[in-house]
């Protein structure tokens, strides 16, 4: 290289280096009027807000149990899970509620141990008593039921008719109330009573939405079933 | 749930970090398919022999300081149930964990609804090696010449003293706890000592256990290192020490690649997990670990290695389920402290010294002396007076739960179901297995064994079952890749090495040629390293 060309690319490169400092310098002191790029901003530092689950505060809606059957059920869960030496029971820990949004996205299976369950306590209450379930008395609602219960291990529940509903009703009760923000406020909960804590595992590197469709079934089943306005680029 | 201890993530390279020209061009020593027990081992002896590793994994890296979190369970929308309609087939799954299982809908398989089978996977890097009960047992020659000593199905191409030495050395690695105590059905190993006394409640135990022939031992068990007994911790660190091993996360493998000149597997084709894009590798040898099923899927979607045929076939697992719980009358009413406490093992008793009619092989039994509380589904009895029943026997619980062995039968197995893919287009397994007679009498047995042996220590039996859970639930699958000497009844040698493809390895637990009681983990990992430390020596010999 000549030296005038050397000297010629050695400006040139001091020239560079400078706009490129000027350019940064000039996006890390944006004018105060100017619009700040939208995904800035939050930092470790930001204050986190706080909030509640909407369990004890808002009321939920049904969309399983028919009102008749939440009548049975909620007279079901105060029976077999009823408030305890100050610590509340099923009907106080919204467990009914919460029966409902369960069996109501299970598979059909449990829907029809549930419904025909239910249906099933009914109709022996008004042929032995002449009454709604919901409206008998503790004794009268032990006579029909205890005869149904069992004794079992874990994944193995009774097969028979009517011990089936009533004994996986029962353990379904008492896990969802134990598990519910009442029984976790209960101030009165004794070491081995309280609330579960655990190891929550969010999804690990989840694969995008914008996955391809004819990628992921159920993906693309999702998607088919509600079908978005598209808006033309 | 296991927890991951201290354990730091791995410093893996994403697809994206990979240069695809360096990619076509390099040609490994060796690929690795699969990350847990079976690929870490492989993947720690071969590059410790200096040779070049690639390894491949389904899904990405866990890490619990971002994928996880502390919370209360009423934080969780379902409470802790699993999530409805999800992991219909994974019993052990709940709402915190949920996420941590393979996706049904995501990896789907097909059977037919009369014969359900529970696939229980996980991808993440380091596989089911991240959660597993770390129970530690050698097989014996009662398992490894089983048809010598009963005349059923076949003998492996190998016995317990061709294996010791390399359980010895998986023992040190993963620091298994156990006492000397075992009969020859389960061999004794290179133990961390557990000399705790027994506690009463499991001397009365065994005072009742005895006269009836009936062994009990001490648990034995994988303590590993920082509370975590996996591959991410124990195995893939020194290989990654060694610079001698890549890894690649969210690498779907499609199908093994093959020589058009020699017929050899040179390598694979994968997929980005993420963005779909199908990408490929080469290497002198393939070694399969992706899993039991997970392996033999890739061989068969693959066509390679079953001239046999037998691929797919000899499916077997474990029954769990049966069992039962038992209270302690001393330790109710708040006085269990001083009776109670300690687990114990009881290896296989029947069809050793004595012959069933009922049924071949045998089963084991875990065994618990709990402090803890007993569950309502214990009592037949709610309200007050469940409350106080619970109160009253807490602390007194006494576990039986059965480990039995399946017979490997043909009409076990596995095939392709080209009528479906999953999410990445691959096509999916098709499982058609159930249990036979073998298993519901031994399951049956099982149950009234126990419930003589607690009621002659004077417990009390609260619940019993004899109905096993569905096939898959024990996560014990092996077989379909069969080992053994005869390459017309076999799919695998001695080495655990292709019949038909001398630089195919499969070392995870498809290579079982029967499935004993035991939990497989142990043999799983002393037959990856004693396949791979033959495969280095051939490969320096330059015969594969």
């Amino acid at each position: 290289m000549r030296r005038r060309d050397f000297v010629r690319s050695l400006i040139a490169a001091v020239f560079a280096t400078r706009g490129l400092a000027a350019q940064q310098a000039a996006r890390q002191q944006l004018p105060i009027a100017s619009p700040v790029p939208w995904t800035l901003g939050l930092n470790p530092k930001t204050p986190i807000p706080q909030t509640a689950v909407a369990e004890g505060i808002a009321e939920a809606k049904l969309s399983f149990f028919t009102a008749p059957q939440m009548e049975s059920l909620e007279r079901l869960c105060d029976l077999l899970m009823p408030a305890m030496g100050g610590k509340p029971g099923a009907v106080d820990a919204e467990t009914p509620q919460f029966l409902d949004l369960l069996i109501g996205q299970s598979p059909e299976p449990r829907k029809k141990i549930y419904a025909g369950g239910l249906a099933w306590i009914e109709a022996e209450a008004q042929k032995k008593f002449k009454m709604a379930f919901a409206k008998l008395d503790d004794g009268q609602a032990s006579e029909l039921l205890k005869p149904w219960l069992r004794t079992w291990m874990s994944d193995h529940p009774p097969v028979e008719s009517h011990a089936d509903f009533v004994n996986v009703a029962h353990d379904d009760i008492r896990e969802s109330t134990f598990n519910s923000k009442a029984w976790a406020e209960s101030a009165l909960a004794s070491t081995h009573e309280g609330t579960p804590t655990g190891v929550y595992w969010s999804p690990v590197d989840p694969e995008p939405h914008t996955m391809s469709e004819n990628a992921k079934p159920h993906v693309q089943a999702a998607k088919g079933a509600a079908k978005m306005p598209m808006y033309p680029r | 749930m296991t927890s991951f201890g201290t354990t730091q993530p791995h410093t893996l390279q994403t697809i994206q970090d990979w240069n695809p020209e360096d990619m076509k061009s390099e040609v490994f020593d060796v690929l690795i398919v699969g990350s847990g027990h079976a690929g870490g081992m492989a993947a720690k002896i071969l590059t410790e022999k200096g040779i070049r590793c690639l390894m491949l994994n389904a899904g990405p890296v866990a890490d619990v300081s971002r994928d996880t979190s502390r919370k209360q369970v009423y934080e969780l929308p379902y409470r802790g149930f699993k999530p409805p309609g999800r992991l219909d087939h994974v019993f052990q799954s709940n709402e915190f964990n949920a996420n941590v299982w393979v996706d049904e809908q995501e990896v789907p398989y097909t059977f037919d609804a009369a014969n359900p089978y529970n696939w229980v996977r996980v991808r993440l890097f380091g596989g089911r090696s991240l959660f597993w009960s770390r129970q530690s047992f050698r097989l014996s020659d009662y398992e490894f010449k089983a048809k010598t000593h009963d005349g059923f199905g076949e003998d492996w191409p190998i016995s317990h003293s061709d294996l010791a030495p390399f359980y010895s050395r998986v023992e040190d690695i993963f620091q298994v706890a156990g006492a000397l105590d075992g009969p020859p059905q389960m061999p004794d190993g290179n133990f961390v000592i557990d000399d705790d006394p027994w506690t009463p409640s499991m001397q009365r135990f065994i005072a009742a256990a005895t006269p009836k022939g009936i062994p009990v031992c001490k648990q034995r068990r994988a303590m590993g290192r920082d509370g975590l007994a996996s591959s991410v911790n124990l195995l893939l660190p020194d290989a990654e020490q060694t610079g001698k091993l890549k890894s690649i996360a969210n690498a779907v493998v499609r199908t093994l690649t093959v020589d058009k000149n020699t017929g050899l597997p040179n390598g694979c084709v994968f997929v980005d997990r993420h963005t779909l894009q199908e990408m490929s590798v080469k290497a002198r040898v393939v070694v399969l670990a992706a899993g039991t099923l997970e392996s033999t899927r890739l061989l068969l979607n693959s066509g390679l290695a079953n001239s046999s045929g037998v691929m797919g076939h000899y499916l077997m697992d474990q029954i769990y389920g049966a069992g039962l719980v038992a209270s302690v009358p001393e330790a109710r009413g708040g006085n269990g402290k001083g009776i109670m406490g300690g687990a114990a093992i009881i290896p296989r008793f029947r069809n050793i010294s004595t012959k069933s009619d009922k049924f071949l092989r045998g089963y084991a039994f875990n065994v618990t002396s709990s402090t803890g509380g007993v569950g309502a589904r214990n009592f037949a009895a709610f309200g007050a007076e469940l409350q106080q029943k619970m109160e009253e026997y807490h602390g007194s619980a006494f576990y039986m739960g059965i480990m039995g062995e399946v017979i490997g039968r043909r009409e076990n197995h596995v095939r392709i179901n080209p009528a479906k893919v999953d999410a990445w287009g691959i096509p999916v397994l098709h499982i058609e297995t159930r249990y036979t007679d073998n298993e519901y009498n031994m399951a049956k047995d099982a149950v009234d064994v126990a419930m003589e042996v607690v009621e002659s220590a004077g417990f009390e039996v609260l619940s019993k079952n004899a109905v096993p859970n569905p096939p898959g639930y024990s996560i014990h699958e092996v077989g379909t890749c069969r080992m053994g000497d005869d390459p017309k009844t076999s799919v695998l040698n001695k080495w655990s090495q292709s019949h038909d493809h001398k630089n195919l390895f499969v070392v995870d637990g498809a290579g079982f040629t029967s499935a004993g009681w035991q939990n497989p983990t142990m043999t799983i990992l002393a037959l990856s390293m004693r396949a791979s430390e033959h495969l280095a020596d051939e490969m320096g010999k330059l015969n594969v």
